[in-house]
This record gives structure tokens, C-alpha cells and sequence, in this order.
């Protein structure tokens, strides 16, 4: 096996007309998405998920990655031009991108959001083509109590970086892995917490209750905030950087790919937190900070670089261990399953087109949005003159027609409904569903590792410290929650999601 | 003296208490079985406990934590859509998608406080032809289009 060999294996899966295809939709829909302020790329996910189901497994899933990565790049040209950030992980590129555009530099900054994506983009398809394979020879390793231990500092992560209070994270944690266990039992086939409705023999659908919580819940939250987008009359007169201005953005971008490629494996993190981490060190290693937040070109290409990356590379562990690292890498786990492909080290080796397939097909879809994106801004900016009144009644009745037709029973869509009040209802006591989430994809897959170990280890549940990885995996995890109730390090938190 | 309380943490607790009992109740008929060998019913029971403990320590929490308000919830696109997605899903059974269609978004229409009657109208229109040509046409997925009476 080696890197080439594998490259090629993808691209001759990607570059397929049917595929190309679906990037290009992908990449597309995802750069529209993330343009629009109010529609986050997980909502889109989740909506469009069930129109998925009925393409092979590997397009599906490179369609739904270009969503991804493509809403990484729309997000900037929202936060530039508007000073609203598209998704929330553009929300420091508002900081100097919207100066840059107020003095005149918007083409520079537009163009260097792209640039710095695109070279992101490039750096991290290595990354996770070298990364993968020394990780699925790690998960050849793995057994029952390193997967269940896996999915707790999964867990733990999700709670630490969840904005908002983090015991109430734990709470919708314990609830999403509890929920996840309706259905019936894959060990003796007894249903369980059904209320004899038949239609939840399989589990309560995952489709409805992503359709709700991050569809419905975002729609009837939004529509009770004003909205005001006030465009600012941009003029795109020259869309290059100046070699200066270049010159300047190259270090920074590679320290932002760098960071993002990190964060972006941690359980728990992507896209949002490495565009803070990185803008924060791009401002701290400065020789003139105080040029940040007043136009400076390095506070939109680190931060662009590494939300990117930071998309991209939490990938990995989705890819070679089976385990989402966020909500959105949750959905793919749900998609993934669908398509009747258990995640896991295993698609590596007995599914190697798919494996590649996606993974090339990355470098293909950022290809396609800076030659997509650039020529296209005049386009993207005529969108956002659009209403929010005649954009959210297609969102609502896609939602219904998506719940349908994963199942094309409206049970599901009653389903939806009630997890869409509840996702309100989270909201408004404090309490962020992506946790939930998580915790409802992994309930049922850590319920049979934790049987499958406590067999094996005869109801001794010592088995989850004497072995070398699982124990390490559970110390990062105690670690981990050891220094989010540290005070120091509460009050730090608290300021940087204030941001 | 008065108690201080957060009634946004307070009601998370009680929805805690709620999901915990009720969870707790539907497992109580499955096998528990023994740490080795584990019936249907040991981790959802376990879960269920923890769930409930844990609602109720935040819940004792929260009524000590110091007075703070629910959030106000702007009612009326909560209910709108609500009710649009009820009628989506108590219509197309018997009356197709393209009459579904129109009026989940004339509903959802109203959602908005700067709504026009006409506007909708022609919308609803025309996402109605568009989901039925996408969705049924394109798509080809299996959703009834016409009324079956």
C-alpha cells in the first residue's frame, strides 16, 4: 500500500463524470449554504441527507463532503462583504476581512480567503491520505474496551468545546445515548422502550431527529430574531493581492493549515475552533498586533486556512476509527450506516474505492470552488439581497419531504416535529444539541462495546484500565474534564466563546 | 426569604427527571441480566438512573443558583411552523404532494412577521411545481402526488 498507489485509486473513482458531478453539486450547494447567514452547513447536511440515499455510497458521500468544505469557503465571503459570518466558523474572518472591505480591499481579502482555503485544502488531502493508514493499523489494535474508551474521550470532547454550560452537555449526552438505545436489541432481539409502535423498532430515526433539532429548532429560532443585513456597497475592483500583501500571507497560512490539521483530529474539534486557535496565534506572534481587527490581511488567511483544514482533517477519525468527532461528522456516520457501510477501519481495506474515492474527490471539490467561487462572487452577493421571507418556507417544506422519504412513512415526520420543539426547547434553557446528537449516534455502538468487553472480561470492568490503550484513551478523558472545572481555565473559556 | 431561582436550569432538570422516569419505566419489563452477561435491559436501566440523578442534582442546583427568567420564545413562528409540519404530515397520505406542498408554505409563510399575502401566494405556487418536478420527476422518489380520495 502505498500513498500513490492509493491517490490513484481515488482519483480514478472521483474523476468519474457521475461523481465529478456530484462534488460539483457538493462543493456548490455547500458554498450557497454557507453564503446565507441562518442556514448552518449541518442543517443543510441534515436535510439533504435523505435525497442522498439513493446515490451509491461513495457518491453520496462525496456530495456530502463538498457541502462541508464548500460551506467553509461561502461562510468567508459573508463575513467579508457583510460582516455576518456565513457559518461560525467564519466569525474572525468578520474581524479584519470587513475592514479590509470597508478600506477598499475587499477583492484582496475575497481572493486570500480563497487562496488560503484552497492551499488548506490541498496540504490537508495529504494529510489524511498519509495520516490514515498508521491510523488503521492503530484501530487493528482496537477491541471492545478501546472502542468503548474511544467513544468516551469523544464524548468528553464534545462536552468541553460545546458552547454554553458544559454539565448541561453532559446531561444531553447522557440523553442522546440513551434515546439511542430505542429499538430493538441487536444481541437478543427483544424491543426495547418501543411502546409497541412498530415504526421504532429500528430506533428512533436519526434523519428526523437531525431534521429537527438542527432544521425546525434553527428556523423557529431565527425567525423570531430581527433580521437585518445591511450589504455594504462593495466595489470588486482589483481582485488580486499584492505581492506585499502576499508575501505577508504565506506564513500565516501555513501556521493556520498547521493548526487547523491538528484541532481539526481532536475529538471534539473542526472547523470553528481552529479558525479561533489560529487567528489567536497569528495576533499573538505578531510584531504589530495592533494592526488586527483593523485590516490586517494575515487575520483572514490564518483563520481561513485553518477552518479548512480543520473541516477537512476531522475526517480521520471518522474515516479510519469509525468515530465522529462532531455533530456534522455524526451525520455522516448516520449517512454512512444507511448506506449499509459500518464505519470503521475496516472500509479502508474492503472498500478501498470508497475510502480514496472521498479523499480525492476533496482536492477535486476545493479545486472546483476557487474557480467556482472567484468569478461567482457577484452572484453569491445578489443572493443575500435575497428575503429570508422567501427562503425559509422552501427550507420548511424540504425538511418534511426529507423526513418522508428516508422512510416514506409521516411517522417520521411527526418525529421530527416533536424533536423539533425540543430542539427549541434546548435552546432556550441552554442547552446545544450537538452533544445530543453524538451521544444518539454512539449510544447504541458503545452499549455493544461495553457488553462485548464486560463477556470477554467476565463482568470485570477493571478490563477498561489494565489495558495499556484504553486506559490512556479514559486518563485524556479524565484530563480533559480535570481542567474544564479548573477555574482558571472556566474564565478563559467563557471569554473565548464570548467572542 | 425567597428563593432564587433559574428557571431555565430548573425546567432542563425537570425535562431530565421526565426523559429518566419515563425511560426507566418502559425498561423496567426487560431482563436486566448479571455485569457478565448482560440482558436488554441493563444499560438502558443504568442510563435511566443516571439520567434521573443527574436531573435532579442540577434541578436542586438550579433553585439555589440565583434568579434568571426563561428566555422569551417568539411564539408565533414556533407555532406556525409547527402546525405546518402537522399539516405536511397529516395530508400527504390522502391529499399528494403537490397540495401538501402548498400548503406547508403558505403556513410557514405567515411564520414570518413580514409576510405578503401575495408574494406567498405565488411562492407557494411555485415550490409546489418545483418539489413535485424535483422530488417525484427528477428524483423519482416514491411520494404520492395527486389527491387519493
Amino acid at each position: 500500500m502505498d500513498l500513490i498507489a492509493n491517490l490513484a485509486t481515488g482519483f480514478a473513482v472521483a474523476l468519474t463524470p457521475a461523481n465529478l458531478g456530484f462534488c460539483f453539486i457538493g462543493a456548490l450547494i455547500g458554498t450557497l449554504v454557507g453564503v446565507l447567514p441562518g442556514i448552518a452547513p449541518i442543517t443543510t447536511i441534515a436535510i439533504l441527507l435523505p435525497f442522498t440515499f439513493t446515490l451509491p455510497p461513495a457518491s453520496s458521500l462525496i456530495m456530502l463532503a463538498g457541502i462541508f468544505y464548500g460551506a467553509q469557503y461561502g461562510g468567508s465571503t459573508t463575513a467579508i462583504l457583510v460582516n455576518v459570518p456565513g457559518e461560525s466558523s467564519s466569525i474572525v474572518t468578520c474581524l479584519d476581512g470587513h475592514q479590509m472591505a470597508k478600506q477598499g480591499r475587499a477583492g484582496p481579502a475575497l481572493a486570500i480567503a480563497a487562496i488560503a482555503s484552497f492551499f488548506a485544502g490541498t496540504v490537508s488531502t495529504l494529510v489524511i491520505a498519509t495520516a490514515s493508514v498508521p491510523m488503521s493499523w492503530l484501530a487493528l489494535k482496537f477491541n471492545a474496551p478501546e472502542y468503548f474508551s474511544l467513544m468516551v474521550l469523544g464524548l468528553t470532547g464534545a462536552v468541553v468545546l460545546a458552547h454554553g454550560a458544559p454539565e448541561k452537555a453532559v446531561a444531553m449526552v447522557l440523553v442522546g445515548l440513551l434515546l439511542g438505545l430505542v429499538g430493538i436489541d441487536v444481541n437478543t432481539g427483544a424491543p426495547r422502550m418501543t411502546m409497541d409502535i412498530a415504526e421504532l423498532g429500528d430506533g428512533i430515526g436519526f434523519v428526523p431527529v437531525a431534521i429537527g433539532l438542527f432544521g425546525f429548532a434553527e428556523l423557529a429560532i431565527a425567525l423570531g430574531q430581527p433580521q437585518d443585513r445591511n450589504l455594504l456597497s462593495v466595489k470588486l475592483s482589483s481582485l488580486w493581492p499584492s505581492r506585499e500583501e502576499i508575501r505577508q500571507c504565506i506564513p500565516a497560512m501555513i501556521r493556520g493549515t498547521a493548526i487547523g490539521s491538528v484541532l481539526g483530529v481532536l475529538p471534539g474539534g473542526g472547523a470553528a475552533l481552529s479558525s479561533f486557535a489560529a487567528y489567536a496565534v497569528e495576533k499573538k506572534s505578531a510584531r504589530d498586533p495592533s494592526r488586527f481587527g483593523r485590516g490586517a490581511i494575515e487575520g483572514v488567511a490564518a483563520p481561513e486556512a485553518a477552518n479548512n483544514a480543520g473541516a477537512q482533517t476531522s475526517f480521520i477519525p471518522l474515516l479510519t476509527l469509525g468515530i465522529p468527532g462532531n455533530a456534522i461528522m455524526a451525520l455522516m456516520v448516520g449517512a454512512m450506516m444507511i448506506q449499509g457501510v459500518q464505519p470503521g477501519p475496516q472500509v479502508m481495506t474492503a472498500q478501498p474505492q470508497l475510502f480514496w474515492g472521498v479523499i480525492a474527490s476533496m482536492w477535486l471539490g476545493n479545486l472546483m470552488l476557487i474557480v467556482l467561487n472567484l468569478p461567482m462572487i457577484g452572484l453569491w452577493v445578489a443572493l443575500l439581497r435575497v428575503p429570508y421571507r422567501l427562503m425559509f418556507p422552501a427550507i420548511v417544506l424540504f425538511c418534511c419531504i426529507g423526513t418522508y422519504s428516508t422512510g416514506n412513512t409521516v411517522f417520521d415526520v411527526w418525529v421530527m416535529l416533536l424533536f423539533g420543539v425540543l430542539g427549541v426547547f434546548f435552546v432556550k434553557v441552554g442547552a446545544e444539541p450537538a452533544p445530543f446528537i453524538l451521544g444518539f449516534i454512539l449510544g447504541p455502538l458503545m452499549e455493544e462495546n461495553f457488553r462485548r468487553a464486560m463477556y470477554l472480561s467476565r463482568g470485570d470492568a477493571t478490563v477498561f484500565v489494565e489495558r495499556p490503550i484504553s486506559a490512556t484513551l479514559l486518563a485524556m478523558s479524565v484530563a480533559l474534564l480535570v481542567i474544564l472545572v479548573l477555574p482558571a481555565v472556566k474564565r478563559k473559556r467563557e471569554e473565548v466563546f464570548k467572542e | 426569604m425567597t428563593l432564587k431561582i433559574n428557571i431555565p436550569d430548573l425546567a432542563f432538570a425537570a425535562f431530565l427527571v421526565a426523559i429518566g422516569a419515563f425511560a426507566f419505566a418502559l425498561a423496567s419489563e426487560l431482563t436486566v441480566g448479571t455485569a457478565a452477561a448482560m440482558g436488554p435491559g441493563y444499560v438502558p436501566r443504568g442510563l435511566a438512573i443516571v439520567v434521573m440523578i443527574y436531573g435532579a442534582v442540577l434541578g436542586l442546583r438550579a433553585m439555589f443558583a440565583g434568579h434568571a427568567a426563561l428566555p422569551d420564545i417568539a411564539w408565533r413562528p414556533l407555532i406556525l411552523i409547527s402546525a405546518s409540519v402537522a399539516l405536511f404530515a397529516a395530508m400527504l397520505p390522502y391529499a399528494g404532494l403537490a397540495l401538501s406542498s402548498l400548503t406547508v408554505v403558505i403556513c410557514a409563510g405567515f411564520a414570518s412577521y413580514d409576510v405578503r399575502l401575495h408574494e406567498n401566494a405565488v411562492l407557494a405556487v411555485a415550490l409546489a411545481a418545483f418539489s413535485v418536478l424535483l422530488f417525484v420527476t427528477v428524483l423519482g422518489l416514491p411520494i404520492p402526488v395527486r389527491p387519493q380520495w
